[in-house]
């Protein structure tokens, strides 16, 4: 088959599953169902097939079929390991496959906490105390009263953001502290609604953005068979 | 003959590939990191499995709706079809083949686009509801931050307004800034919290 034939073809599809997926703003439909199964499908298949690629066929059948004996011989625990998960896909086997599970949730769980240690917590204590200092301003060129007002509102906002999420109640049968904590609640909750705001505008800007791609492309390919016999 | 584990070597499992991968990260010594490193491979693949029971798993659901028959067999059946089918023609031509192209391109890529696409028309219908069921100081805010950065965007592109760009940033790089990182933080944390109620093992989501 001729590749222009194909791209033709393609386009077609992807012009017809396009309004499929739109007819949603209709209501549910039988086309928009289509469009979704079609999708779910294709979306399935092609990651299994990505992860048999890029994960099982390098990392564990293409050292056990044409490794060294060597090789062959690091790849039988996760061998037998992945026998016994694969055992999950039958309801009556499944329970051989739970050792397997508590093994992938415990380094799982590991590999969060010290994600979110490494790789979050830490790096945002230290970016907020990077807003105080004062080599940095002088490097960025910044003014330090400026950079110094910005950090501590900044600062004030994380800070009162997280009170607002984790105490809010806690105080709510002392009357003495309940006021100042109400206080701080409601700053915590504007800064989370300013926060909020700046988030969904992001958001909406980028799938509007996409939307108008969408348009445009139907727009286009209605437009490449119009102008021909026009 | 009915196989039972108990709960304990499950959990035992659990605690203690967690504690060898979560030390690995904090202390440097070499039987740690090499014993970490082979776990985190030996967890790498056993995703990739769970990823293909994932896939298998929902074949299976779908057999059976196809067998029940009726209407949702009919898209029970184009799913089945068009899973074995990319399935067959990416692992046989390969990932960067061009008929796994075709398919990334012309089927994969037109739903997902198109999804992201009504997502827009979804979200203003959903801060239109909102505004009909619950008008609060704080929704007010939230529509009117986003409503300024939106107009504030568009203005600055079509108008030259260096000071009403400056003012956008200032909300979305100062401002908003303090409550972003506040839900960083607080996500790290549940997922610290959550983390370690399986590794002291409260919590054992493998047992099931």
């Amino acid at each position: 088959m001729d590749v222009s034939l194909l791209d033709l073809i393609g386009g077609f599809l992807a012009f017809f599953l396009t309004l499929f997926v739109f007819s949603y703003i209709l209501g549910d439909n039988l086309l928009f169902r289509l469009a979704i199964h079609l999708f779910v499908g294709v979306s399935a298949g092609f990651v299994a097939a990505a992860v048999f690629y890029s994960v099982i066929w390098p990392q564990l059948l293409r050292p056990l079929l044409l490794g060294t004996l060597e090789e062959r011989l690091l790849v039988v625990v996760p061998l037998i390991l992945s026998l016994l998960l694969l055992a999950k896909a039958a309801p009556r086997l499944s329970v051989i496959g739970a050792p397997v599970m508590a093994f992938l949730v415990g380094v799982g769980a590991a590999t969060i906490v010290g994600g979110a240690l490494l790789g979050t917590l830490f790096p945002q204590i230290q970016a907020s105390l990077n807003l105080f200092d004062p080599n940095a301003a002088g490097k960025a060129g910044v003014n330090f009263g400026s950079m110094l007002f910005n950090g501590g509102l900044i600062l004030v906002g994380t800070a009162v953001t997280l009170v607002s999420f984790q105490f809010g109640t806690r105080f709510s049968n002392n009357p003495s502290l309940q006021t100042a904590w109400r206080a701080v609640y409601l700053v915590g909750r504007f800064f989370v609604a300013v926060t909020f705001g700046v988030i969904f505008a992001g958001v909406y800007s980028a799938v509007l953005t996409v939307l108008i791609e969408r348009v445009n492309l139907l727009v286009e390919f209605i437009r490449s068979f119009l102008v021909p016999i026009g | 003959m009915k196989l039972r584990l108990r709960t304990p070597a499950l959990s035992a499992i659990a605690i203690v590939s967690g504690a060898i991968v979560l030390l690995g990260y904090f202390i440097r010594i070499p039987l740690l990191s090499g014993l970490r490193s082979v776990f985190l491979s030996w967890a790498l693949i056993l995703s990739a499995i769970a990823l293909v029971v994932g896939v298998l798993n929902l074949f299976n659901v779908h057999i059976n709706k196809l067998k029940a028959g009726g209407e949702q067999a009919f898209f029970s059946g184009i799913l089945m079809f068009s899973l074995v089918v990319t399935f067959v023609v990416v692992v046989f031509f390969g990932l960067t083949s061009q008929a796994s192209l075709w398919i990334f391109n012309y089927l994969l890529l037109p739903v997902e686009a198109s999804l992201v696409g009504i997502l827009a028309i979804a979200l203003l219908y959903a801060l239109v509801r909102l505004f009909y069921r619950k008008l609060s100081l704080f929704y007010i805010i939230f529509v009117a931050t986003a409503f300024f950065v939106l107009a504030a965007t568009a203005m600055t592109v079509w108008f030259d307004l260096p000071e009403l760009g400056f003012l956008r940033d200032w909300v979305t790089q100062t401002w908003s800034l303090g409550g972003t990182r506040a839900i960083l933080i607080g996500v790290s944390l549940g997922a610290i919290a959550t983390g370690l109620r399986v590794l002291l093992g409260a919590d054992r989501p493998y047992e099931g």
